[in-house]
């Protein structure tokens, strides 16, 4: 055969090829799995009431380093799941008892219904397509985007089948298309101290994942997915719409969970697996338990590879750490252990102990939007199998969601009206943790001579959306996606490192873990966090509080003007070629400016061109102040407001300092890139297009 | 195998014998980029010539540095910076079909070509180069946007596998067979460029014809040369960018300049050797050879007579006089 056709053939098959591959590979990843777990029909009560007698909650400590309980236990859910993978539907039956703790009568339950959120009219898809959201614009809808979450049928225990009473609310936004808030109003109601057990058979079709829950070709993750209760929460209930901004807020109790699944399924859970059945139908059953927690997710793939030997010993006992991976990031895995490793080693030194037994970590499908996720003793990560080293982003990722495992996790903070504290806590502690772990300005990112520091990253994300939103405010209410994100990461994590420079760092540490001690496995709000740093720090905050959190002002300082003449100045001259006499004294000035509307104190360094350094205090109060006279031998070389870089919120640190010789080098450093960009485009247009 | 080689050397030996022409594209390369360059440079000076802040991207490359001067209000965003720098860029992109027609004849001659003849070629072949341009533009953006459109409908199916790796694969694959093929394509209309200039051939259309017929017959040395040298440029950029990481101190601009500039300039090479291997080609494979007519031998002409005639009588040269 001619060269030629070799040449022409050679690509033709190939292509040919390809797609056959492709086609057969995608094929057998999308066929019917073998055995479909048999739905549960009906059945509330097959599994038994939590104790003989009267209802209780169980105090059992199974799953925690503590012989005793360690959270006021709301409520006690019994799930006994089947999973089908083939139709990516859930069959289950819930029992869930609840202790009415209000100290009043409840004549009213609400409910979540989070998966009600994948439908097309519903809040969050309304709002993910104005505001943006983390995964998906909804240019146009797709059927496997659709998820749901149905109630078949609901009895409370001593008050029969009250599924005809139940009712969608929307207390939000008045949405009447959005089913992610259901009612029931009960024919009798639970006195205070009481308890009443609902007994309900429900049926929850996953989305392809979505918001960080749902199914990926064979792997699904089975987040927010079976009917919560709200909590009553400062007299009331609260219970908000699923929106494309929120998380989520939950009582703590216990949890027994069945998932029958098919027996070639790898199944990871929050909690610690109590036992593992195969049963006939080559399904098989496995049971968890989670003491002291306020969720329960779980997860399945026939390919993760397991790494469950690691042990880390913490303060309250042993943490069995099993890390789930994708085949194609095995070689990953230490990565994601030793970062575990560290992570739980900083946050039991600084913040407090880690109570639970185990901590699962798993590394999700590939582009499934299902990374970068928090649940009890369970979270995601995120990588690729190409993420070098150098490039810290599977470490940023499992830090971050284990530090949920305090913010969030055990200091249960409400997730709808408070995202800051969550987030933005735990977006403040990454930093310390990982500045401490992989170095100040390399902990993101120090590959090819490129370096990025987290609380640099954090800093960035804020800057954008600077003087869009106030950080105390319904995470629903923010303007956008990305305003959500700057505010309640960036801002947050900026406004309390600028509060440790204030207080200091070790009084900030201090004050973090008491926050912590005090108020974990609670549901505290801002109030309860801005009395901790005070009472710890012994200052009176509440004008940065104010500035800072409650409201939106913008802080931008500026070195407006830096001036130095010779006092003598009317002296003329001899001739034009007079050297300048070193007893020539100067008379310099230093105008510094607050552009912004945020008034916080500053120190500023004036240098001086013979080496003296002079560092003044401004309150920062008056729109602009002038320092000096300074009269010295020696004229100023630079000035520079927050010269240690405390200020984390200021919103450009370009115009923070000013140096009277002007010095290119990072500007010509620039430019030689810019020059570089130019020319080879130039180049690769002429090699291609001429 | 040695035809081949033949055809690599040859072009290499027209690049080297004809270095000028580099240089001064390079130079050319160089001076609009440096116009290009100039609203972004300025802007940098203005921004960052007087603030400490600066120094962070001096010792190292400060990402958060980067990003945040972007996203300043009083930097003034890139999108005029950018929009000088792809206005240059293409300044570039046309200057060199410009110069091309020059730089072929030049690689053609034997000799050292004169500028007027440089130039003349240039004029001469500008509206023809124009034409060439436009059908190849077709050509090729007709084919690019088949087989990118092949390459994301392939690269979909193979995001449903399980197999990670294999959407990575596949698009190597793809992206390899893409490059094949416009490969070829850009050999056409290189082949097609050379005739319309070494035969001075008006009709583009033919050069096209003739371009693709000897393209066709000869794919497999053609592309062979063509390949190598596009290795040899990716080499060039690989060995250049590491250079400039591992060598090259951060803070050193002048050490930077220096090691991106050599990069730049060797980096024309392969595309002038290409033109090379295309002018080469043209030389062994497609100039018309001269016809000579067979030798007919003269048809019988009738004797003719010559009548004898007598020696002239040379007069002897005079005497010359004597004394001066």
């Amino acid at each position: 055969m001619k060269t030629r056709w070799i040449i022409v053939f050679l690509p033709v098959v190939s292509v040919i090829a390809i797609s056959v591959a492709v086609r057969e590979h995608a094929a057998r990843a999308a066929s019917p799995q073998p055995a479909p777990a048999k739905a549960v029909a009906q059945a509330p009560g097959v599994v038994q009431a939590s104790h003989s007698g009267g209802l209780s909650i169980p105090d059992t400590t199974l799953a925690i380093n503590s012989p005793t309980a360690m959270s006021q236990r709301v409520v006690h859910y019994e799930i006994d799941a089947h999973y089908d993978a083939t139709k990516h539907i859930v069959d289950a039956t819930e029992v869930l008892t609840y202790h009415n703790t209000t100290g009043q009568a409840l004549d009213h339950f609400p409910f979540h219904l989070y998966q009600n959120a994948f439908q097309p009219n519903s809040t969050w898809v309304r709002e993910a397509k104005v505001a943006g959201s983390r995964d998906t614009g909804y240019d146009k809808w797709e059927d496997k985007e659709y998820g749901s979450e149905d109630i078949k049928n609901l009895e409370v225990v001593g008050q029969g089948d009250l599924t005809s009473q139940l009712h969608y609310i929307q207390p939000d936004d008045g949405n009447k298309d959005d089913k992610t808030v259901t009612e029931l109003r009960l024919a009798k109601p639970i006195a205070p101290g009481e308890f009443v057990q609902f007994r309900i058979a429900f049926q929850t079709k996953l989305p392809e994942t979505q918001a960080r829950s749902g199914w990926k070709r064979d792997f699904v993750l089975g987040g927010q997915w079976f009917p919560k209760v709200g909590v009553w929460w400062h007299g009331a209930w609260n219970c908000h719409q699923y929106h494309a901004t929120t998380e989520f807020f939950a009582d703590f109790g216990v949890y027994d969970v069945k998932l029958t699944v098919p027996q070639f399924e790898v199944v990871g859970a929050s909690g610690v697996k109590v036992s593992e059945v195969n049963n006939p139908d080559n399904t098989k059953t496995l049971t968890y338990h989670g003491d002291d927690i306020h969720d329960f997710a779980w997860t399945a793939s026939p390919r993760y590879k397991l790494k469950e030997d690691g042990i880390y010993q913490g303060q309250m006992g042993p943490v069995q750490m099993r890390i789930l991976m994708q085949p194609a990031h095995w070689s990953q895995v230490v990565r994601h252990e030793k970062i575990l490793k560290e992570s739980l080693e900083h946050f039991e030194k600084w913040y407090g102990p880690y109570p639970y037994k185990t901590i699962t970590l798993v590394d999700p499908e590939p582009d499934s939007a299902a990374g970068g996720m928090e649940y009890p003793t369970f979270i995601t990560g995120e990588t690729n199998w190409f993420t070098p080293e150098g490039v810290h982003l599977p470490e940023l990722v499992v830090e971050h969601e284990f530090g949920h495992q305090y913010w969030y996790g055990m200091v249960a903070t409400n997730e709808f009206e408070d995202a800051w504290m969550d987030e933005g806590f735990n977006s403040y502690t990454e930093v310390k943790v990982l500045d401490s772990i992989l170095g100040k300005k390399t902990s993101i990112i120090d590959f090819a001579g490129a370096t990025l520091g987290e609380r640099e990253g954090q800093r960035v994300g804020y800057i954008g959306v600077a003087d869009l939103d106030p950080i105390a405010q319904k995470a629903y209410d923010y303007y956008s996606f990305n305003s959500y994100g700057g505010i309640t990461y960036g801002k947050t994590a900026s406004i309390l490192l600028t509060l440790e420079s204030i207080i200091g760092e070790e009084t900030m540490q201090k004050a973090m873990h008491v926050y912590f001690m005090k108020y974990r496995f609670t549901h505290p709000g801002k109030e309860e966090f801005e009395k901790t740093v005070e009472e710890v720090s012994g200052k009176d905050l509440k004008d940065y509080f104010s500035q800072a959190i409650d409201g939106s002002p913008v802080l931008d300082y500026k070195v407006l003007k830096v001036e130095s003449y010779p006092v003598n100045w009317y002296e003329e001259k001899k001739s034009m070629f007079q050297k300048e006499d070193k007893n020539t004294v100067y008379r310099s000035f230093v105008w510094v400016q607050r552009k912004g509307t945020f008034v916080m104190p500053a120190e500023v360094e004036i240098k001086f061109d013979n080496g003296e350094t002079i560092r003044e205090h401004w309150d920062g109060v008056s729109r602009w102040t002038k320092l000096g006279p300074y009269d010295k031998k020696a004229k100023i070389e630079s000035a520079e407001l927050d010269p240690d870089h405390k200020i984390q919120i200021d919103r450009n640190d370009f115009n923070n300092s000013y140096r009277t010789e002007p010095d290119g080098k990072a500007a010509n450093k620039l430019k030689n890139y810019w020059l570089f960009a130019t020319q080879w485009l130039g180049q690769a247009l002429a090699w291609w297009a001429v | 195998m040695a035809e081949h080689q033949g055809l690599l050397s040859g072009g290499w030996d027209r690049v080297v014998h004809n270095k000028r022409y580099m240089v001064w594209f390079y130079i050319l390369n160089l001076t609009l980029a440096l116009l290009g360059a100039s609203a972004f440079s300025n802007q940098a000076h203005d921004y960052l010539d007087h603030s400490l802040q600066s120094d962070r991207l001096v010792n190292g490359l400060s990402v958060a540095t980067v990003i945040e001067m972007f996203a300043q209000p009083e930097f003034g965003g890139a999108q005029a910076a950018r929009a000088s720098g792809v206005h240059f860029a293409l300044a570039f992109f046309l200057l060199t079909a410009v110069f091309l027609p020059g730089v072929l004849q030049g690689y053609a001659a034997t000799y050292r070509l004169p500028r007027e003849d440089f130039f003349r070629a240039c004029g001469r072949n500008l509206w023809r180069f124009i034409r060439l341009m436009i059908v190849a533009g077709i050509v090729m953006g007709a084919v690019a946007g088949a087989l990118f459109g092949l390459h994301g409908a392939l690269m979909k199916k193979a995001a449903e596998s399980t197999n990670e790796l294999l959407p990575f694969e596949v698009a190597v694959l793809d992206l390899l067979i893409i490059f094949l093929v416009m490969s070829a394509l850009r050999i056409w209309f290189d082949v097609a460029q050379t005739d319309v200039v070494l035969s001075d051939q008006r009709a583009v259309r033919r050069s096209i014809g003739l371009g693709f017929r000897h393209t066709w017959r000869n794919l497999g040395k053609l592309l062979g040369s063509y390949v190598a040298t596009t290795i040899v440029a990716l080499v060039i950029l690989a060995a250049g960018l590491w250079l400039w990481m591992k060598l090259v101190p951060p803070a050193s601009v002048v050490g930077a300049f220096l090691v991106t500039q050599l990069t730049l300039l060797l980096l024309l090479i392969p595309r002038f050797w290409q033109r090379g291997v295309a002018v080469s080609y043209y030389m062994q494979n497609m100039v018309e050879p001269i016809t000579v007519q067979p030798f007919a031998p003269p048809s019988p002409v009738a004797p003719v007579l010559i009548q004898p005639v007598a020696a002239p009588v040379i007069p002897s040269a005079p005497p010359e006089p004597s004394g001066s």
